[in-house]
């Protein structure tokens, strides 16, 4: 079976610093892939190779064996990649729902003159986005709904944003979705909480998920697989427990001292 | 150590404290108050009444003058809402969007008028003006695709002042495959710096719109399609793109927006607009000069969309009408003195905050005060400071000149030496007013309102029409940094 | 070849070019610290022409000076650097502090606003006529008829003294910027602003002090314009601001050498622009058409670098 998602040999220079240096992976239908690594090893740069944003220097990048190198960041979304961020990006002074329906740009029609004459289909396809929406916010239980839908973005606290995130990526009806530290700046219960959700995307929304994490109690909770890049090489993969204990991993996150203690 | 402090005492933007106290952060004073109010009207009552009661103008009064500024008010409304699309709803700043008035007018005139000798339809010539408005709305837009902010401001700028460049020395222009019939113009192509004059009137099918009611009504019923419009437009996907556009370009391209379109979508719905009310006022004036494409013009449609709140349509279009009556008041001294004392009594009630009418009370008394006595001691030191004639009305002249400092023997033309050190004055004053915070602030606005009376009084009024563009400069100054979601607006916010 | 010509428009060139790297300089460094297009630039420039004008009158006017020509000058260009440079200061700290966490559309049209102000504050206060500098009386006409002699070839002294003027601020810009403690910290917050403020860098200071150096710059351009052409006006502080601007984006916006080359550039583009059109009603298009080009294909300019987006 093709992989939802395939890099083969994704390389990536700025100036002469190699950010990602012939990276192969794939993630298969519904699987929870984890991406780990120290700061700058490259794991933010690989979202924004796989979402368009930057253009690979050499190396091929699939989806459902299309390859997506080269077209614009709004096609490769339309196509089924959505993703969140690291630093938030909500559209901060729109309402929560308003953020969502936004998403949903990509596989919606009604055009300039739609909109203008207010078309019967336009009117329907508005109350599908609207419909859509709140069903997506109503993933998160009571958090974002209700009164909620109708606040400006901007008045959420920390964690309900990147829940809101989750939400607005979600809308956009990816095959994949690609979560950048769904857990950064969450308390334990929160982090708890997050874990189990993105278990819950999987079983009940049947998404198949890329994610970074920081957070190994995050990691070891939700990842089939996990996939360890260090200065933008990939140098090690495969279960929690065998990433997590290969040497070149450990080195990587606590330096060569790490070897020289084990002796 | 201000800024140390303020940022002790408000809790930042986006930390869960600041999240918390959100709802006690409602607006006090009359000022907020009455943007409560005003938030609770349903935008389509707002809507429909900037349309209703303007069109009731023309039932009250036949007065060819009062037409003619509510002709003008309208124009600038369509103007305005249309500048709207690309700066308010998708945040691109446009200061090429003047050229397209331009455009409309003159393409009206090549089409019907005695200059070219083509006398086309009215509607054959919206068409055309449409048509070649958005294809000339996606050239302007597409330098967007790879500039923004500033760079995007600037090139739009080049384009109007190229576009200025070929009306004034349009006189002298060739256009390839036309040369023969451009050399049997007068004037060649655009006449120039003088202009076409002895435009058609508008005819549609054979009726002809010659009265100023007629073109009133004319103008008017476009703002009104292009409210709906806008507003359908605004609530539409289009619309929400647009604002994601304007919040976070990078996040809106990524959750499948094609952000380089929809700038092009915006450039081109506002150049659309412009354009054919450039054609509607042409036809209306009869002339088309290249003085109507000019920075001043563009500055003008600024402030009233700044005025409005950049994104809100009626506050647009309520910034439109202010701005251009108030601009129109100031086009004749007499009129003039007028708006300084009606502008004060409308702030001032706001600047106190929180509302309380005797402290306004107190402030006013205060400054009354405070003008007699520095008027008495000026006559005894300076005589020549004082007794002047003012320029105003004459049923305030006699209150005015016995309170603040005119110098004797002025002619109005040339400023006074004591009106031009009271305007240097008045600026550091107001400068000055900005850092002191409090009871400071308020004992401050005493001798700073006299100082701006007596400003207003010496030169600004004797000067009103150059007065006029130094109030939109400090408006737009000013809002910026005091309420930069304009006045009607919400507050937006913004974390860096 | 008409070597007579070119020579002259060579020299006319390098006149005016150096006065837009004048003004540039002050674009590209706001602009490197701030990313803001100080759209009011162009103005404090034309306030700097009016200040000469001021103290021209106020010496005794360019006939008969109660001291020599050339400490006229000089008292020209420094108080119309002073003056400038402390109206520069206030713009900053009234105009533009207030909105530095504001979205960046807000400055700008707070810079709009305040080119407006400005603007038509000069003309409430001295009218619309120009203002004539008179150049041509200061020490019996020294400044047109002396100059450097080549047979046919001729630079008049006025140009000569532009061209110098120009050069030694440049060069004393130059020593400020690379040869500082100010200038290291100047540089350190165009690369990188919250990077420096940790680093205990006072930001507010260091862009007070580009709005200081930037506007006392323009205000020098604004007199010698006045002594090459001989007059000023309210309004000419927007056009010389586009071309400035135009030369420092031409050179690499935020690249002191950039402006330079640019304002060079600039200078020798509209006076060779007479070869293709001798009647010079197009040479602003010409020159701005050129900007148009060089923004889209190559933003980051001549000596610029390209900027990574961040994500």
């Amino acid at each position: 079976m093709t992989p939802v998602l395939e890099l083969r040999g994704v390389t990536k220079s700025f100036g002469g610093l190699r950010v990602l240096d012939h990276v192969d992976l794939t993630v298969a239908e519904g699987e929870i892939v984890s991406l780990i690594g120290p700061n700058g090893a490259g794991k933010t740069t690989v979202f924004n190779v796989i979402t368009g944003v930057y253009r690979p220097d050499e190396g091929d990048i699939l989806l459902d064996g299309r390859s997506i190198v080269g077209l614009p960041p709004h096609q490769i979304t339309r196509l089924g990649v959505a993703r969140t961020f690291q630093t938030l990006r909500l559209f901060l002074n729109m309402t929560v729902k308003e953020n969502v329906m936004a998403a949903a740009y990509g596989h919606t029609k009604a055009g300039l003159w739609r909109s203008i004459l207010r078309t019967p289909g336009q009117r329907r396809e508005e109350r599908e986005i609207e419909r859509l929406a709140e069903e997506k916010l109503a993933f998160f239980g009571q958090r974002l709904v209700g009164y909620r839908f109708d606040q400006p973005a901007y008045s959420l606290s920390y964690a309900n944003r990147r829940r809101l995130e989750i939400a607005r990526a979600m809308a956009a009806k990816p095959r994949i979705l690609l979560l950048d530290e769904p857990a950064a700046g969450m308390n334990p219960v929160e982090t708890q909480e997050i874990t189990q959700l993105i278990g819950k995307l999987r079983q009940e929304a049947g998404y198949t998920i890329l994610v970074i994490e920081h957070d190994m109690h995050v990691v070891e909770g939700i990842s089939d697989r996990v996939v360890a890049l260090d200065h933008g090489v990939k140098i090690a993969e495969g279960s929690f427990e065998e990433v997590a204990t290969d040497p070149r991993v450990i080195e990587a996150y606590l330096g060569v001292q790490a070897e020289a203690a084990r002796k | 150590m201000a800024e140390g402090e303020r940022q002790r005492t408000i809790p930042r933007i986006g930390v869960d404290e600041w999240v918390a106290t959100v709802e006690e952060r409602v607006e006090r004073g009359l000022a907020g108050r009455a943007r409560e109010a005003w938030g609770r009207v349903p935008a389509g009552v707002k809507l429909a009444s900037l349309v209703v009661v303007p069109a009731l103008v023309p039932l009250l009064t036949q007065d060819d003058y009062l037409l003619q500024v509510a002709i003008d008010t309208v124009v600038f409304m369509l103007l305005a809402v249309g500048l709207n699309v690309a700066v308010g709803f998708a945040g691109l700043l446009d200061l090429g969007y003047v050229a397209f008035f331009g455009f409309g007018a003159y393409t009206y005139a090549m089409f019907a008028s005695d200059h070219t000798g083509l006398h086309f339809q009215a509607p054959l010539v919206l068409l055309i003006v449409a048509v070649t408005g958005t294809a000339l709305g996606f050239l302007v837009g597409l330098p967007s695709w790879r500039l923004v902010g500033d760079y995007l401001a600037i090139v739009t700028l080049f384009f109007l002042q190229i576009f200025s460049t070929i009306l004034v020395n349009g006189d002298r222009l060739q256009l390839p495959f036309l040369e023969k019939e451009i050399a049997k113009l007068d004037g060649g192509l655009t006449r120039g710096p003088n202009g076409i004059s002895n435009l058609d009137p508008m005819n549609w099918l054979g009726w002809k719109l010659t009265s100023l009611t007629q073109y009133f009504y004319l103008a008017l019923i476009a703002f009104a399609l292009a409210l709906v419009a806008l507003h359908s437009l605004n609530n539409s996907r289009i619309g929400r793109a647009w604002r994601a556009l304007r919040e976070e370009p990078l996040a809106a391209e990524l959750m499948g927006m094609p952000v380089n379109w929809l700038k092009l979508l915006a450039f081109a719905t506002g150049s659309v607009i412009a354009a054919l009310t450039g054609t509607i006022f042409a036809a209306e004036q009869g002339a088309v000069f290249p003085s109507s494409v000019d920075v001043t013009v563009l500055i003008t449609l600024y402030a009233m969309v700044i005025l409005g709140g950049a994104g809100d349509l009626a506050g647009v279009a309520i910034g439109a009408i202010v701005i251009s009556v108030a601009l129109e008041a100031l086009r004749t001294p007499s009129n003039a003195s007028w708006v300084f004392y009606i502008a004060l009594a409308l702030t001032l009630p706001a600047l106190v905050r929180p509302w309380r009418w005797q402290l306004v009370a107190l402030l006013v008394g205060a400054t009354v005060g405070f003008g007699f006595a520095v008027r008495a001691i000026v006559e005894a030191a300076w005589p020549a400071g004082t007794g002047g004639r003012p320029l105003g009305e004459a049923s305030i002249d006699d209150w005015v000149s016995s309170w603040v400092l005119l110098q004797r023997n002025a002619t109005p033309e040339v400023p006074t030496a004591l009106g031009k050190t009271a305007f240097v004055a008045l600026i550091v004053a107001v400068l000055g007013l900005t850092v002191l915070k409090g009871r400071r602030r308020l004992v401050a606005l005493v001798p700073t309102l006299y100082l701006a009376a007596c400003v207003w009084e010496n030169v600004l009024v004797p000067q009103s029409a150059v007065t006029r563009y130094i109030i939109l400069g400090a408006l737009l100054v000013g809002m910026m940094a005091a309420r930069p979601q304009g006045l009607l607006g919400k507050t937006r916010v913004e974390i860096v | 070849m008409d070597w007579e010509r070119f020579f002259s428009l060579t020299v006319d060139g390098a006149t005016r070019g150096s006065v837009y790297a004048l003004i540039a300089l002050g674009f590209s460094m706001v602009y490197g610290i701030l990313k803001l297009l100080n759209f009011a630039h162009g103005d404090v420039f034309m306030v700097g022409g009016f200040i000469g004008w001021g103290v021209i009158g106020a010496l005794g006017g360019a006939t008969s000076p109660v001291v020599p020509a050339w400490a006229v000058i000089v008292l020209m260009v420094v108080a119309a650097m002073v003056g400038c440079s402390l109206l520069g200061v206030t713009l900053e700290r009234f105009a533009y502090r207030p909105l530095r966490q504001a979205p960046r559309i807000a400055p700008l049209i707070s810079a709009l606003g305040a080119s407006f102000f400005l603007q038509n504050s000069v003309l409430l206060l001295f009218g619309a006529d120009f203002k004539q500098y008179e150049t041509i009386d200061l020490a019996g006409g020294a400044l047109y008829l002396q100059g450097i002699d080549w047979g046919a070839f001729h630079i008049s002294l006025v140009r000569i003294v532009v061209i110098a003027v120009a050069i030694a601020m440049m060069v004393a810009l130059s020593g400020l910027v690379y040869r500082t403690q100010l200038g290291k910290a100047m540089r350190a917050t165009a690369y990188d602003r919250e990077a420096a403020a940790m680093m205990g860098i006072d930001v507010d200071r260091v862009i007070m002090a580009a709005f200081f150096v930037g506007s006392a710059l323009a205000g020098a351009a604004g007199v010698l314009v006045g002594l090459f052409t001989g007059s000023v006006n309210h309004f000419m502080g927007f056009n010389f601001g586009l071309k400035a601007f135009t030369a420092a984006v031409v050179g690499g916006i935020g690249s002191i050498p950039g402006a330079m080359l640019g304002g060079l550039v600039i200078g020798f583009a509209e006076a060779y622009a007479a070869y293709i059109d001798p009647s010079l009603r197009w040479r602003d298009l010409l020159v701005f058409s050129l900007l148009v080009l060089v923004m889209i294909f190559r933003p980051s300019g001549l000596l610029g670098r390209p900027e990574i987006q961040k994500v």
